[in-house]
């Protein structure tokens, strides 16, 4: 029980605070920057839902910038430690509003950073070295409970060890795919470059990578092995940002995982920060006026325990859920995503959809392009669960025409890790007959047997 | 915290051993031999392939704005068919030259100024009876270009005889002379600010060597794909009905009046397919055929990639082939061996837009992705 309820000092649970609000508003601000707002959110007429989330609808242009807005405030907010309850909850709703809109923007990272927003709601990261304390000093604590810090580090433990189990197999390890197809885009590099194109160059990336992954958290809770265990992520994830266009992630990586140093190495970096500062909060005196620890109700305590225990199991179990499935994940994916699989497939599509009146048995074929964007377009070539709402869309779209029961198959080719494409889903298959769920869609086609 | 992590690292093994290792790809090990030249093969298609078709775009435009001032001094038939021959030599270099929608032509937006169709009668005949041509509003992009011109030139009338007499002795024969010369005058003017801008873009073009959205690889994956669909939906597909629950739409293949689409969609595959393979008048040089070979890129049963896209060229030529001029003809007359085409084209979008670009690792998305 030493991890849950011994006292430890509050510096790392501030200085988390800090780093995930900076992150944060740098993210949100590079988002609204590249205008992804207007692309993403705004210009698409259809938006493909989360399964059990099709309530979740894009607000017209206006709620769309004055969510961003509240994006932006909340993590100004949030670094600065000020409202901090009010605005780490606005965050944590705003942001997964937004992620919940559109599927074909997920990322795992914007899952993780849910996630971490979520952990932070529950813990008193305001009550240090924040305008919260310089506003309220009785706020003022130096103590907390060893599990409002250990919760992040077991969360970011659960993401790296998924993430590591998930490259434990033939393509990644063996075939080093799809590494061998990305590395060689990149010998346009001076000096590396070259080697990129090496096979064994992109084996030993995927060996390091999935050691990595598997290893890191460990080496990080360590105390003799977490210093250069620390530059070990730097160098990994800038290399990551180096060959890979996968925006924030590396950085927000290398700021999460700050969370593992120990009291001193953040008090450290809180009176360097200290330094930068001109307003000097009241935390800073000597005497101790105030409650030092932080003391929760018994009964608001073991809410958040539950709310904790619930929250780790399911972290635990829906990594996992791809087992119950058949078939192979990657081609199939189901139980795929919130499972902390990154990198770990080259997968392209092209997909045809065509609408047949049944009383006249003519067929059109449709133009994805007068319904999708191009980004929403190839997201959903792959994705069997995007290609059913598709389906279901253009039923609905025929049969505002005047096609009572349109018949709706797609012809879809689907390229895996370099296996040449092949037909992806049941091309003969009625697919506004078929309902999405959680069962497995008898009518993807196993990948071996086309 | 030291429990936690033993029973994460049992049930770790224990997941590793349910794991399936099934192998994905007909693909084997790539070859130990250095990276592919993207550098060399940007030179050659800048060089020897893209410059010479704005080259030749340039002239073909001046030849043609040439003949439609001879044509406007004088009118009469052996102007016309002068006229006509540079008319039909502009639109077939054009096949070559649509492509390549990226920095000057990007800037210019050519490609829908040049070649926005079915065109506009009803928008022409009204710009010739009000006596203005404004280039620059929205409504005007279906009543210009070559689109436009192959109205004038072959459409205004049942033969040449009748032809002629809209630019001598019909009422508005001095208007629409006139709208002939704005818009030759135009294409000639869009033609050399392109041709022009490559004087400077070439080094840029030629220095972009990655491979990120932006690159001149991906720029000009992604424009071939692009232009290909063009070619593939609006040259035969949706003329042939495809789209519109078999409804066809003769009257919108390109080049309607002048009745030589088919000739036109063959030079425009047989020029995407050089592009493809690298090929001009210099001989065969670095083209993505090249690069395919260089990654091992296999098809779907473990072929090459490369050798499975030539094919598939090979047979959609074939299938157009197959039909004659002119096409909207075909289309009333034979429908199926339209579509029968269409249905080879479009295996080739498939081969080009997915297995080439997947296999290539060339990013054709515009947000971030964490790789799957």
């Amino acid at each position: 029980m030493t991890e849950i309820n011994t006292p430890k000092h509050i510096a790392p649970l501030a200085v988390f605070r800090i780093a995930f609000g900076t992150i944060m508003l740098i993210s949100t601000l590079r988002f609204i920057l590249k205008g992804w707002i207007e692309a993403f959110y705004i210009q698409p007429v259809f938006h493909f839902t989360f399964y059990g989330f099709h309530w979740v609808k894009a607000p017209a242009a206006t709620g769309m910038y004055t969510l961003f807005a509240l994006l932006v405030i909340s993590s100004l907010l949030v670094t600065i430690g000020l409202f901090y309850r009010i605005a780490i909850g606005t965050f944590f709703l705003c942001f997964t509003y937004v992620e919940l809109i559109d599927q074909t923007t997920y990322l795992n990272h914007y899952y993780l950073i849910s996630v971490m927003a979520f952990l932070l709601i529950l813990v008193p990261a305001n009550r240090y070295f924040s305008a919260d304390v310089w506003r309220k000093p009785q706020l003022y604590t130096e103590c907390v409970p060893a599990w409002t810090i250990n919760i992040f580090k077991l969360q970011l433990l659960l993401v790296y060890l998924f993430a590591g189990i998930s490259k434990l197999n033939y393509d990644w390890l063996i075939a080093a795919m799809p590494l061998s197809i990305w590395l060689p885009a990149s010998s346009w590099m001076p000096v590396i470059g070259q080697l990129l194109s090496k096979f064994w160059v992109a084996s030993a990336f995927s060996w390091f990578g999935a050691l990595f992954d598997l290893f890191i958290p460990f080496l990080l809770i360590r105390k003799e092995t977490r210093k250069p265990a620390y530059i070990v992520v730097i160098i990994f994830h800038l290399a990551t940002a180096l060959f890979f266009k996968i925006g924030m992630f590396p950085y927000i990586m290398i700021t999460v995982t700050t969370i593992f140093f120990s009291a001193d190495t953040h008090l450290e970096i809180l009176s360097f920060l200290n330094t930068l500062r001109s307003v000097k909060a009241k935390e800073s005196h000597g005497s101790h006026r105030y409650a030092e620890s932080y003391l929760i109700p018994l009964q608001k305590m073991d809410l958040i325990y539950a709310v904790l225990i619930i929250h780790f199991s399911l972290q635990l179990l829906i990594p996992l859920r791809y087992l119950l499935y058949p078939g192979k994940l990657y081609w199939t994916e189901e139980g795929y995503r919130f499972s902390w699989r990154v990198m770990l497939m080259e997968k392209g599509g092209t997909i045809f959809f065509h609408v047949k009146d049944p009383s006249t048995g003519r067929t059109s074929e449709i133009t994805n392009p007068q319904y999708l964007t191009r980004f929403q377009e190839n997201m959903m070539a792959t994705q069997p669960d995007m290609i059913l709402q598709y389906a279901h869309f253009l039923a609905e779209e025929y049969q505002k025409k005047g096609i009572k029961n349109p018949v709706v198959t797609a012809q879809s080719y689907v390229t895996l890790n370099g296996s040449g494409s092949r037909l992806y889903i049941d091309s003969t298959v009625n697919l506004a007959n078929e309902t999405e769920s959680f069962d497995h869609k008898k009518w993807i086609l196993p990948f071996d047997k086309n | 915290m030291r429990k936690f992590i033993y029973a994460a690292l049992i049930a770790a093994s224990t997941i590793i051993a349910i794991q399936s290792c099934k192998k994905s790809g007909g693909s084997t090990t790539p070859e130990e031999s250095p990276a592919f030249d993207r550098k060399a093969m940007l030179i050659n298609i800048s060089a020897n392939i893209i410059l010479p078709a704005y080259t030749s775009f340039q002239t073909a435009t001046a030849n043609l704005d040439a003949a439609v001032t001879a044509f406007n001094a004088s009118p009469d038939n052996t102007k016309l068919v002068a006229l006509q021959s540079a008319f039909q030599a502009a639109y077939k270099q054009w096949q070559s030259t649509s492509v390549f929608e990226f920095g000057p032509a990007e800037t210019a937006t050519l490609r829908v100024n040049v070649n926005t169709y079915p065109t506009d009668v009803n928008q022409i005949n009204a710009n010739v009876t009000a006596g203005t041509y404004d280039p620059n509003i929205l409504a005007n992009l279906s009543a210009k270009g070559l689109p436009a011109l192959d109205y004038l030139l072959f459409g205004t009338g049942a033969d040449n005889n009748a032809i002629l007499l809209m630019y001598t002795t019909d009422s508005r024969a001095a208007n629409r002379r006139a709208y002939l010369a704005k818009l030759s005058a135009e294409l000639k003017a869009e033609a050399a600010t392109v041709l022009s801008g490559w004087g400077s873009y070439r080094a840029t073009f030629e220095g972009s060597v990655g491979t990120a959205t932006g690159s001149s690889t991906s720029s000009l994956i992604n424009q071939l794909v692009y232009d290909y669909e063009i070619l593939k939906n609006y040259e035969v597909g949706i003329p042939a009905g495809v789209q519109s629950m078999g409804t066809t739409f003769p009257t919108k293949v390109q080049a309607y009046y002048s009745k030589m689409s088919l000739q036109l969609a063959l030079l425009h595959t047989q020029a995407i397919q050089n592009i493809y393979t690298g090929k001009s008048a210099q001989g065969d040089g670095q083209g993505l055929d090249d690069y395919l070979i260089k990654s091992n890129a296999k098809a779907k049963d473990g072929s090459s990639l490369n050798t499975t896209i030539l094919n598939q060229f090979a047979a959609a030529i074939t299938k157009l082939q197959g039909l004659t001029d002119p096409l909207s003809a075909n289309i009333v007359s034979n429908p199926a061996a339209v579509t029968a085409a269409y249905t080879e084209l479009q295996k080739l979008t498939v081969l080009l837009k997915t297995d080439m670009t997947s296999s290539l690792g060339i990013l054709i998305t515009f947000g971030d992705n964490d790789g799957d």
